[in-house]
């Protein structure tokens, strides 16, 4: 941390930056050490070292880069779309890059929004047609990221656009595809969160943004047996392409927001990966008005499969009396995730509201343990849930739903009142917990962050960096990172965006010059380096005679890439790469001052 | 024998090769001799039998054949997964080299002596693996005691303190000649780490910690690397019994990683490899 303020001392002084050294006495020594004597005896050793080290030091300049200022975005939820549209709207291109066919995220599917209820689509879509008509953002839907090459202002990223066997540019969105497709039962509707059924061809809602159907090539019958293409005959433009295939774009990219988002826990299935016990008593998947908040969201809202109507999705009736279980998952190591989920306890007192504001005569209870509802107007939310709306808060778990005579028996305790509580429901809503998207680490792993146990992606500082990952240029944006709220993710968006435009700021980076290179006249070309280099900063270098013969292939170090680790030094068999400014004689030296 | 130079006479005639690396007959018969094969003439010297004990492999990464175009060699078993390691760590062109795979009963453990090497007792490759011409018939050999395990099962059961005094002792007899790396054919580095000054990490006087400092850094370099072609213990004249470091550190690769060298071209290498389903609980 202070290493910059002290080259910077040097520099003023007319000295090469990178002759000063540093004896690191505090982390190294005073601040780990109890033994005063044992302390001081290796502190002395520890300057001693250093001088070995500093004697050695040669003057280095820094490697400039130039900055691509473009950004990409990873997601196109809400978080996604704000950033893209901070970024494009202080003039840089933007690629926003959303695995499905349209963008919108969760938002789009939430009936009404805490604290204030308002419409969440009517707030959300104006931003999504934004996005598409942003001359600076190049919308790329139903695609993912396949591959990511290079280092800050200079990534290098393969783009997957996986294929709706339509053809964009002709297509018109008219829909009459969609209309007339035969297959209406095979798949559930992703976006109605399984409620609802949709054809095989298919536009994921109706506000989708862009509004071009996709093939679902697993049940459409044309897959299957090639027969059926009542698409084509009703396409007035020809725009079905059944032969279409998946391409692969390249884009040059500065910087990278990762805004992709969350999953809520399945609880009927034990995830593979992880060690999650689940909450099969709760007979989720099992019986049909045992649903999830997201469930719940879309039978609340107005463009939901019930029409906002308030209906047991088993039988369309009303249920007149609803049960709310919070902490379905979070907070709760043996059996789910230790972490809070954050967003369910104000959620669920949305979700009572809602019930109670359409079905008067209707009787709520939340099953809770605590209520966090930290946030500006969040516990007034709660307490207007409770004392206007007459919801019935019960502090305490759950510990079994079964069926009976047509109602679901829950049981449960009320640690307030001390004792057990039975209630016979009509309606079941689990909170259960937010988890990280499944395929998140395999992203991790793609752009070069680091993430939890859970698969959210780490900062690199809790405080003071909390947009940033370890990887520079790369930035994180919403529930990627933890379970959070619409404002949270909006704020974390714009949090993002500008250290992108940080980045963009200027034309130039300057990288340390501490980086690894090679002794060419020694280097065998076993390229262990390469392997094991986690920065793709070695290439091959062909030797050649006068002949134009390649003489021997050897490694060759990329200093725009290598970030200075020294593995390659540490794999290097005959030490014919070492990194400047740290090379063996110096730590031959420094080990020798030891005696 | 015949086939053999009928082979080395058409491969070289039609240019298929540039030379053969092979064994001829030595100063005796029980003394086979590395032989370059240059011409259809000398495809007729070539032999092949239980005395032909160098692993010809190390000849592939010298400059004279290195990128000089396809080199054929006479390989057994052994050799060739020495030849398959090159091919992975990118020292040898798999398209420049023509291998003529030996089937091989065993070979005897050094020159002039007539028992067979202990490292052909368990041999699993008595056909090769990898080859472009096999020449002669499947040699069924029953196993046999495998001497080093035993004296392995011995090491690991010492203490640490035991361990350091029975290979200081092996150690002291070195002195530093580099045979086992000169025999090595995984040992291609230009410029060997002990053959570095600047700095010196290996004395170079015959002193213990020098003495250690080398075999240690050898053993090293060719874990997850060494095939088990016993050519640096044949090649040492302190008979330090080099094979039970190599074979140790093999074991090791094969418990923990299920890893063996020189086995598969496609295979990613030892070192080098990350793996996120890797072991990671002997790191304490």
């Amino acid at each position: 941390m202070h290493e910059k303020t002290f080259r910077k001392a040097c520099a003023d002084s007319g000295l090469n930056p990178f002759l000063c050294e540093i004896a690191n006495l505090r982390e190294h020594c005073s601040w780990v050490h109890e033994d005063i004597v044992e302390g001081t005896k290796k502190a002395i050793d520890l300057v001693r070292i250093a001088v070995e080290r500093v004697k050695r030091n040669v003057p280095l300049s820094p490697i400039q880069v130039p900055v691509t200022k473009k950004a990409l975005v990873i997601g196109g939820g809400i978080s996604g779309i704000q950033a893209s549209l901070d970024i494009a709207n202080a003039g840089f291109d933007v690629v926003l890059v959303e695995k499905q066919p349209s963008i919108g995220g969760h938002m789009s599917q939430l009936s009404e929004t805490f604290p204030t209820l308002d419409c969440s689509q009517c707030i959300l879509t104006p931003r999504m047609v934004e996005v598409y008509q942003h001359p600076r953002i190049k919308l790329l839907t139903y695609s993912e990221v396949e591959n990511v090459e290079g280092f800050i202002g200079n990534f290098k990223v393969t783009i997957r656009k996986k294929a709706r066997s339509i053809d964009e540019s002709k297509c018109t969105g008219c829909g009459l595809c969609v209309q007339k497709c035969p297959i209406k039962k095979k798949a559930y509707n992703e976006f109605e969160e399984g409620l609802a059924f949709r054809p095989a061809v298919y536009v994921p809602f109706p506000q989708a943004v862009p509004n071009i159907p996709v093939i679902d090539r697993t049940v459409c019958t044309y897959y299957q047996t090639g027969k059926c293409q009542m698409c084509v005959k009703v396409c007035g433009r020809e725009a079905i392409k059944f032969d279409q295939e998946d391409t692969l774009i390249t884009e040059d990219i500065g910087a990278i927001v990762v805004a992709t988002g969350y999953k809520l826990y399945t609880i009927d299935k034990k995830p593979d990966a992880q060690e999650i016990k689940g909450y099969g008593e709760y007979g989720y998947g099992k019986y049909k008005d045992v649903v999830d908040g997201l469930q719940f969201e879309r039978i609340a809202s107005a463009s939901g499969p019930t029409s906002g109507e308030i209906l047991r999705p088993s039988d369309n009736s009303v249920p007149k009396k609803i049960v709310f279980i919070q902490c379905v998952g979070s907070r709760d190591e043996s059996k789910g995730f230790s972490y809070c989920s954050k967003i369910c306890c104000m959620y669920t007192a949305k979700h009572a509201m809602l019930y109670k504001h359409k079905v008067h005569d209707g009787e709520a209870y939340v099953f809770y343990m605590d209520i966090r509802a930290g946030g500006k107007g969040y516990d007034e939310f709660v307490r207007r849930a409770i004392e206007e709306d007459n919801v019935k808060y019960i502090r305490g778990r759950v510990s079994r739903i079964y069926e009976e005579n047509g109602k679901y028996i829950v049981k449960g305790e009320d640690t307030i009142a001390g004792m057990p509580v039975v209630i016979d429901a009509d309606m079941v809503v689990l909170a259960t917990a937010i988890t990280a998207q499944p395929d998140a680490v395999k992203l991790a792993q793609t752009v070069g962050m680091s993430y939890d146990k859970y698969g959210f992606y780490n900062e690199v500082h809790p405080k003071l960096r909390p947009v940033e990952v370890s990887t520079a240029g790369v930035f994180l944006a919403g529930a990627c990172q933890a379970p959070k709220d619409i404002p949270e993710s909006v704020a974390m968006a714009s949090a993002a965006a500008s250290k992108s435009l940080v980045l963009f700021g200027s034309d130039l980076l300057e990288r340390e010059p501490t980086v690894a290179k090679v002794n060419e006249s020694i280097c065998a070309g076993c390229f262990y380096c390469q392997k094991v280099c986690a920065y793709n900063a070695i290439e091959r270098k062909e030797i050649k005679d006068r002949q134009g013969n390649v003489v021997k292939v050897i490694a060759s170090v990329n200093s725009g890439l290598c970030q200075g680790c020294g593995t390659c030094n540490a794999v290097c068999p005959s030490k014919s790469v070492e990194l400047v400014g740290f090379n063996d004689e110096q730590i031959y030296a420094q080990i020798n001052a030891l005696g | 024998m015949n086939e053999l130079r009928q082979l080395a006479k058409e491969l070289l005639g039609n240019g298929t090769v540039k030379v053969i690396i092979g064994y001829s007959e030595g100063t005796t018969p029980e003394r086979a001799k590395p032989f370059i094969a240059r011409t259809e003439e000398d495809a007729g010297k070539l032999i092949f039998n239980k005395y032909c004990v160098n692993n010809l492999a190390v000849y592939l990464t010298r400059k004279e054949f290195k990128r000089k175009g396809t080199i054929g060699i006479v390989a057994k078993g052994c050799d060739v997964k020495a030849i398959v390691q090159l091919i992975q760590e990118n020292q040898v062109i798999k398209d420049d080299v023509y291998i003529i795979g030996m089937n091989c009963g065993g070979v005897v453990s050094g020159f002039g002596v007539d028992d067979t090497a202990v490292k052909c007792n368990n041999c699993k490759v008595k056909t090769p693996h990898l080859y472009h011409t096999l020449l002669g018939a499947p040699v069924e050999t029953p196993a046999k005691d495998d001497g080093h395990l035993k004296l392995i099962q011995k090491l690991d059961a010492m203490t640490a303190e035991e361990k350091w005094s029975f290979w200081e002792a092996e150690f002291e007899k070195c002195v530093k000649c580099y045979a086992c790396r000169q025999a090595c054919p995984l040992c291609y580095c230009e410029k060997c780490i002990a053959d570095k000054s600047m700095p010196r990490w290996i004395e170079s006087s015959a002193h213990t910690r020098g003495n250690f400092a080398w075999n240690i850094i050898r053993a090293f370099h060719l874990s997850g690397r060494c095939v088990g072609c016993g050519e640096c213990e044949r090649a040492c004249p302190a008979e330090i019994p080099l094979s039970l470091i190599n074979r140790k550190m093999g074991m090791v690769a094969k418990k923990e990683f299920d890893y063996s060298a020189g086995m598969a071209l496609d295979a990613p290498t030892l070192v080098g490899n990350y793996d996120t389903a890797d072991r990671e609980d002997f790191i304490k």
